[in-house]
């Protein structure tokens, strides 16, 4: 039980430390500024207060590849760990004067100056921060550094995953006739905060295509398809599943089996393109080769503090062939079949890429075409 | 139950709210002030990627996500200052459609400005919106869109979007205001279940179980601040270290279990209709506030009501820090890290910060005007006795302001018997 507000654990950030001081290496950057939430802990070891959504852009942390410096913006030394000492802590401030007086005090070398993201206004102060260095964007090597994931964040991310998989079965053990998404989501969010985990990595939980009697939408009907999308963030690692279960009675819903498998065709082959090393493209191809319609949204994200690579979306087809699934990538594949008369059945699950093969992270259960005729919540 | 100490204000009814906020009015209320201030400013295009910005310049509001993810999924506008339709790219283009009544022409598909493969794809489909010689704001940049701004914009660093949006939310119509007020009533409810299931043996974060599980089922769009709980300790040396010397608040729930007498600061907010809530109060476990906290409560009350009287259409903002400061020894009776008050709207902050370290300079030009919102929350830390903090929202009027926050402050409150 967790009751105090700890750094992550040693393993853990120094393994993930030295994958952001090798990537500065690797793409000659000698500072590193960063605003998004997710690259200050990567880096920083330290768990933040969370806000839902994006964020503006501020140095919330700045890292320096000479010395392997880390300075860190906190008010307060709650969570800092041993390598951040006072003195690289700096206070929340409203005048960005003082982050410029704050970037300069580091002292860091003139040379090239990398940022996660940028805004009109620190288009000018960096430049007065760092003078003489170039301002690149770091992108590019932070997400080289976190696409591969050290054996401490596998386990990380193994542990949000079980949260996700038990606030999952929660709402699942809720889902009958006459329940409202509202009261699905409400279930999905206690159980996790019970758990221990008070953050979702989503807030988007259920969806209901009223495809099948008496529902609305906001309520679900005799027969609905019912799509949940449960995500958390645990130690500031998401753990994300997706399942789409039938409600009521289901015996009577024609075509249904057949949807769900050719889910499991579908699945099939995204599994067997998860080959290590093999081109993330490969992903889309396994929607071709069983015909299924490519979706609009990414067919897979890399899973780890918050988004990574690769992310796989038909509308990114170079992003696509250039990414690897090698081993050590986790990432949330989402299986996605449609009829018009039937409905959608999505799924996603959650892969961790091994030298062997993939392997799943979740136990989340599926429906499946054998439990037609039985009653969902009297499983 | 204790009265609240917020009469100084006027009656919620004096505000004239719909019952119901009129969404597409809303919109169009606020695009055409966006637009106005765009023909102000010289600006003929906004590139917006924040999702407090794409839901105000739209009307589009979705759970938000964990930051992280948010950033992979967000959706952007364009908003050009002679066309009275956003463009939105979105992955959510069916909820879209439905609830915007956006031309198909407008809705796009989703971008991915993390990528400098997205980057290109949207600025193919910008240079089709906006002539070469716009001019273009933008309010975030991405790595990749820095990387590549000459596919997007003419000059480096572009225009901030800012200089539009700031002015734009500052005040609010009534139908945000309506909004507003729903997202604090979810909230409101909500913490009264959790006030009345407060006793020792609770985890922190069985708290936070209740009170999501109770919004949820209200209706709120999402959660966006993991709830704050946290136990105040009588002597600032148990708190953590600070680079300012000041206490250290808010820090994180953990699965801590509260204890018989734990003063608890606590703090929140949800989402409707793309409006943040904030709750802030002071709470004592399984116990009444002794004499001496009591006292802390009447030193917060007449520090808050002195502010509030003063609050009206056209009070400037250094005014209130004054009359903070005056019954405090002169010393400021809020956290050295954030101010007296803030905004509050489509972010949890937002402006006008009143009483940050940008001074009492600052603080002389900020007026405020009617139809502001300002969260005042003054700090009482009595060192050796823990303290008290609480925070309400206001609406500033004409002639006044109106609170619009509805929950009251037991176990804390007038001693004096008097309903004030």
């Amino acid at each position: 039980m967790r009751t105090e507000t700890d750094p992550d654990a040693p393993a853990l950030r120094n393994g993930r430390r030295e994958r952001a001081f090798a990537a500065m290496e690797e793409f000659d950057l000698d500072v590193l500024v960063l605003g998004r939430p997710a690259n200050i802990r990567y880096v920083s070891g330290v768990p933040m207060l969370w806000n839902a959504g994006t964020r503006p852009f501020g140095p919330g942390c700045v890292a320096v590849r000479d010395g392997q410096g880390i300075h860190l913006l906190s008010t307060w030394d709650e969570g800092v760990p041993e390598e951040i000492p006072h003195d690289h802590l700096y206070g929340i401030t409203w005048n960005p004067m003082n982050f410029v007086e704050v970037l300069k005090g580091i002292g860091a070398p003139v040379g090239r100056i990398g940022t996660d993201a940028m805004s009109p206004l620190f288009a000018q102060l960096l430049p007065m921060a760092f003078p003489g260095s170039d301002i690149v964007d770091a992108g590019p090597a932070l997400r080289s550094a976190r696409r591969i994931k050290t054996a401490e964040e596998v386990d990380a991310i193994r542990a949000a995953v079980g949260v996700a998989d038990h606030a999952l079965a929660a709402a699942l053990e809720a889902l009958r006739p006459g329940v409202s998404r509202r009261e699905l989501t409400a279930v999905f969010m206690a159980a996790m905060a019970s758990a221990g985990v008070t953050t979702p990595s989503t807030q988007d939980v259920v969806r209901i295509e009223s495809t099948g009697t008496g529902g609305s939408g906001l309520v679900v009907g005799e027969g609905d398809l019912v799509e949940f999308d449960a995500g958390v963030v645990a130690g500031g690692y998401a753990g994300e599943v997706g399942r789409t279960w039938p409600a009521g009675k289901l015996s009577d819903r024609a075509g249904l089996g057949d949807l769900y498998r050719r889910w499991e065709e579908l699945w099939g082959r995204l599994m067997d393109a998860c080959r290590p090393g093999a081109p993330a493209s490969d992903l889309l191809d396994a929607y071709r080769a069983s015909g299924e319609q490519i979706p609009v949204a990414p067919i897979a994200r890399g899973l780890g503090m918050g988004f990574d690579d690769p992310v796989v979306t038909r509308r990114l087809p170079q992003v696509a062939a250039r990414e690897h699934l090698d081993p050590g990538v986790v990432l949330v594949i989402t299986g996605c079949v449609f009829d018009g008369a039937v409905g959608s059945v999505v799924a996603q699950q959650p892969v961790l890429i091994t030298d062997h093969g993939p392997e799943v992270l979740s136990s989340s259960p599926f429906w499946t075409p054998e439990l037609a005729g039985a009653v969902a919540g009297e499983r | 139950m204790a009265p609240t100490t917020t009469t100084l204000s006027l009656p919620l009814s004096s505000l004239g709210l719909p019952d119901e906020p009129d969404l597409v009015r809303m919109r169009r209320e606020r695009g055409a002030r966006i637009r106005s201030i765009m023909g102000e400013m010289g600006i003929d295009a906004l590139v917006l990627l924040s999702n407090s910005n794409v839901s105000y310049a739209t009307g589009a509001t979705w759970p938000l996500s964990d930051g992280g993810r948010a950033n992979a999924e967000r959706p952007v506008a364009v908003i050009l200052a002679d066309d009275l339709q956003p463009h939105l790219f979105t992955p959510y283009l069916a909820d879209a459609a439905a609830e915007l009544g956006l031309d198909e022409n407008h809705l796009h598909g989703p971008t991915y400005l993390d990528f400098d493969e997205g980057v290109a794809l949207f600025a193919e489909a910008l240079a089709e919106l906006v002539p070469g010689s716009a001019t273009i704001a933008v309010d975030d940049v991405t790595g990749a869109m820095h990387h590549d701004h000459k596919l997007l914009f003419a000059e480096w660093p572009p225009r901030a979007a800012s200089e539009v949006m700031g002015p734009s939310r500052l005040v609010k119509t009534r139908d945000e205001l309506a909004c507003l007020r729903h997202s604090l009533w979810i909230t409101e409810q909500a913490m009264h279940e959790v006030q009345a299931n407060l006793a020792p043996g609770a985890r922190q974060t069985d708290l936070t179980a209740l009170f999501l599980h109770r919004v949820f089922e209200l209706g709120a769009e999402a959660n966006v601040l993991d709830p704050i709980w946290q136990v105040m300790p009588d002597h600032q040396a148990d708190l953590p270290w600070t680079v300012h010397g000041d206490i250290a608040c808010p820090l994180l729930s953990t699965e801590r279990e509260l204890h018989e007498g734990d003063v608890l600061w606590v703090d929140s907010g949800i989402m409707y209709g793309g409006y943040h809530s904030d709750f802030g109060r002071t709470w004592v476990v399984g116990a009444e506030p002794t004499p001496r906290q009591q006292e802390q409560y009447e030193r917060w009350s007449e520090i808050n009501d002195a502010v509030v009287s003063l609050m009206r259409g056209g009070v400037v903002a250094a005014d209130l820090t004054a009359a903070a400061k005056a019954l405090h020894g002169g010393e400021q009776p809020w956290m050295a890290h954030f101010y007296l008050g803030h905004g509050l709207g489509l972010d949890s902050a937002e402006a006008p910060y009143v009483g940050t370290d940008l001074g009492d300079a600052y603080d002389q030009r900020q007026v405020l005007e009617p139809g502001t919102v300002l969260v005042i929350e003054p700090v009482i830390w009595d060192e050796g006795h823990s303290g008290y903090r609480s925070e309400n929202v206001y609406v500033i009027t004409d002639d006044g302001c109106v609170n619009l926050s509805d929950f009251d402050d037991a176990p804390y409150g007038p001693t004096d018997g008097g309903a004030a």
